[in-house]
């Protein structure tokens, strides 16, 4: 009625989904693999963060185009260059933080896409059912089968060098199937709960039920989702890259390895090839511990649920 | 009461059947006839009870009269109007004025939206209220649903409430419209007998501050008795008998409904009520597909002659009461001693 318990109501508002936001923090801090995974990916965050320094500092670090001007080829570690220079003098620590971002940035948005996309097809295809169902099951059939690695290096060949957003719109939409498969599952049986009964007659129009009563039931199973697509946009992008069908204006982790075996450096330059293949195999793993932990975070949640509510 | 004997809700020859799925090659497959060409009419204000045993279809012509679904045969009026097929804005604006709490309050709930959302949500639909004054409203429901105070459960999730709260959550939710009919399906049975009597006592004053008709459906010949004025006694989709809750209950007239007087347990001065032994423990073989009457099987006064061929028809037992038997008879009204008497639940 007045200011004050309208002031009041928000606040408890709130503090209901601080609540629900600590409880899970608490189950998920609880679980090992979820706290090393997310340890790896701070770490990794500060290097994409700290990417943007060292160009700042001297311009012959930019991992792009500095070129330290008194080397001509691949050097080991020194004071001046922490991690050594590869053929052309370039710094490999710089392009190394480069490469955590350009992880981020692939990985990230390629996953956000494929979950978005997956998800909203999903919940239609599961909602909807019938033919819609039907057709876009079967579509979603014909990409799940189609190897994306495979697929992409024949695009990649046919049209030339593929932008790195091209990259990435083409894992996202190579991605999407088996995220609506689950969602399509998943909204099959909330369907049927007595809750969307409730809401139906509490009024509740059909965009109404899938995105205020589907979704929110869905949406932390898309989640876990997308940090499992995370994982296999890096690697797809390392793969193209390694395979010199990346994009050649970016410092990727996979052009790096490319740079290290097409200049001959594989087994000579440790220094070299080990930082990103090491850098790709932990954060790959970081994405995927985080992903088990959340799982067990969900897990009771949607087990409560289910039986006793 | 005048108003009391007008008719708000009429449901005439309702037949629904349900198609059983069965196996990939559509073997065992089977049709249930949840309801089975039921007419009743309940007046506006009343209590009235549908009672039958489980899977009876009470919850089958619950829904059907809430709009969830649609009867195969038959339409269902209210306030002389049809409601079967009644889409979009038609069946929303229906809904302001009829509302539905569900069986089971563990299930009926989104387990991600908060009980002031969930209770808030028709006054959105409905757009009748948002905001501020929406929130205001939820907790004045909530607080004549005797959750107080209403601010500490507001902001709960549902599986924060025992199922006695989601109940009367439930209620608050069916209410905040102010609908002129609350379907109550077996609103307790999920519940422990203590709770029950709450519950009961809310759906009273849900009639009596609000004036609104409530259908209450139960399985219980006990709690009818204690809130209907009313009911309605069904078997297997087809409807036995009706009149007063009084009369049926002390005086019942059919076959199916003296078992169920005979299962309820008793307590008190209750020898003066008869048992009348009119179940047969085994089930008879079927009549000829669909003819006949359908308590045949179990009906222990039946005659295969009459009962397997003939369908009965309701006939008078005493004011306002049918009873659909061949052999029921107007019986000799009870000796008043239903004040000492009790029925378990
Ligand atoms: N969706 C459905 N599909 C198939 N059969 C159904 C469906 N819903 C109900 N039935 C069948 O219809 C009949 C009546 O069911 P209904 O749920 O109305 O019974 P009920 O009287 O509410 O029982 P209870 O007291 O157990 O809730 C049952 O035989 C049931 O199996
Ligand atoms: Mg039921």
């Amino acid at each position: 009625m007045n200011q004050q318990a309208a002031m009041d109501l928000r606040q408890a508002r709130r503090s209901l989904w601080r609540e629900r936001l600590a409880e899970d923090w608490r189950v998920f801090r609880r679980n090992p693999l979820g706290r090393i995974g997310l340890t790896l990916l701070i770490m990794f965050g500060l290097m994409a963060v700290c990417s943007y320094i060292p160009p700042m500092i001297n311009p012959m670090y930019n991992p792009m185009t500095g070129v330290d001007p008194h080397i001509m080829a691949s050097t080991g570690p020194s004071a001046r260059h922490w991690l050594g220079t590869d053929f052309m003098g370039r710094d490999i620590f710089a392009q190394l933080l480069a490469g955590a971002r350009v992880a981020f940035m692939v990985g990230v948005s390629a996953a956000f896409m494929a979950v978005v996309l997956g998800t909203a097809l999903g919940m239609t295809a599961g909602y909807m059912g019938g033919l819609t169902d039907t057709l876009l099951m079967r579509a979603a059939d014909m990409i799940m089968v189609m190897p994306t690695l495979l697929v992409v290096l024949m695009l990649a060949a046919l049209f030339g060098q593929l932008n790195i957003w091209t990259i990435v719109l083409m894992i996202a939409l190579f991605r999407w199937p088996g995220v609506s498969r689950v969602v399509r599952a998943q909204t099959l049986s909330l369907k049927q709960r007595p809750f969307i009964d409730a809401a139906r007659v509490a009024g509740a129009s059909h965009p109404r039920i899938i995105f205020r009563h589907i979704m929110p039931n869905v949406l932390p199973l898309a989640f876990l989702y997308m940090t499992f697509r995370v994982t296999s946009a890096i690697v797809i992008e390392a793969a193209l890259a390694f395979l010199g069908f990346g994009d050649p204006g970016t410092v990727s982790w996979g052009m790096m390895l490319q740079w290290v075996w097409k200049t001959g450096h594989m087994f000579q330059a440790m220094y070299w090839l080990l930082p990103p293949g090491l850098c790709i195999s932990l954060i790959t793993l970081s994405f995927y511990m985080l992903g088990r932990a959340m799982d067990e975070v969900l897990d009771p949640r949607l087990r409560d649920e289910t039986s006793a509510g | 009461m005048s108003s009391a004997q007008e008719t708000i809700l009429e449901l005439r020859q309702v037949t629904k059947r349900y198609q059983t799925r069965g196996n990939i090659l559509g073997r065992g497959k089977k049709e249930v006839l949840a309801l089975n060409r039921i007419s009743l009419q309940v007046r506006a204000g009343e209590i009235f009870g549908l009672v039958g045993e489980s899977g009876s279809g009470k919850t089958t012509a619950g829904r059907l009269i809430v709009g969830l679904e649609k009867p195969d045969e038959g339409g269902i009026f209210l306030n002389g109007q049809d409601i079967v097929g009644l889409q979009g804005k038609a069946l929303r604006r229906y809904r302001r004025q009829v509302q539905m709490v569900f069986q089971d309050p563990y299930q009926s709930f989104n387990p991600q939206v908060s009980i002031m959302d969930s209770v808030g949500e028709p006054l959105l639909t409905q757009g009748v209220a948002k905001g501020v004054e929406r929130e205001q409203m939820v907790l004045a429901a909530l607080k004549e649903a005797g959750l107080s105070p209403a601010e500490s459960y507001a902001f709960r999730f549902p599986h924060q409430l025992s199922g006695g709260q989601r109940q009367r959550v439930a209620i608050a939710r069916a209410m905040i419209l102010e609908p002129s009919l609350l379907v109550a399906d077996e609103p307790t049975s999920m519940l422990d007998a203590s709770y029950s009597a709450q519950i009961f006592d809310l759906l009273l004053g849900v009639r009596g501050r609000l004036g609104a008709t409530v259908l209450f459906i139960t399985h219980s010949l006990a709690s009818a008795r204690y809130l209907c004025d009313r009911v309605a006694v069904i078997y297997r989709g087809n409807l036995m008998e009706i009149g007063p809750a009084q009369e049926v209950i002390r005086n019942p007239r059919h076959p199916y409904t003296q078992a169920l007087l005979d299962a309820t347990p008793k307590f008190g001065r209750c020898e003066d009520i008869p048992r009348f032994n009119t179940l047969l423990r085994a089930e008879r073989p079927a009549a000829d597909s669909g003819v006949g009457c359908g308590f045949f099987r179990r009906c222990g006064l039946a005659q295969r002659a009459r009962c397997s061929m003939e369908a009965p028809e309701f006939r008078a037992m005493g004011e306002g009461h049918l009873c659909a038997c061949h052999y029921a008879e107007p019986g000799p009204a009870q000796a008043d001693q239903g004040g000492e008497c009790h029925l378990g639940a």
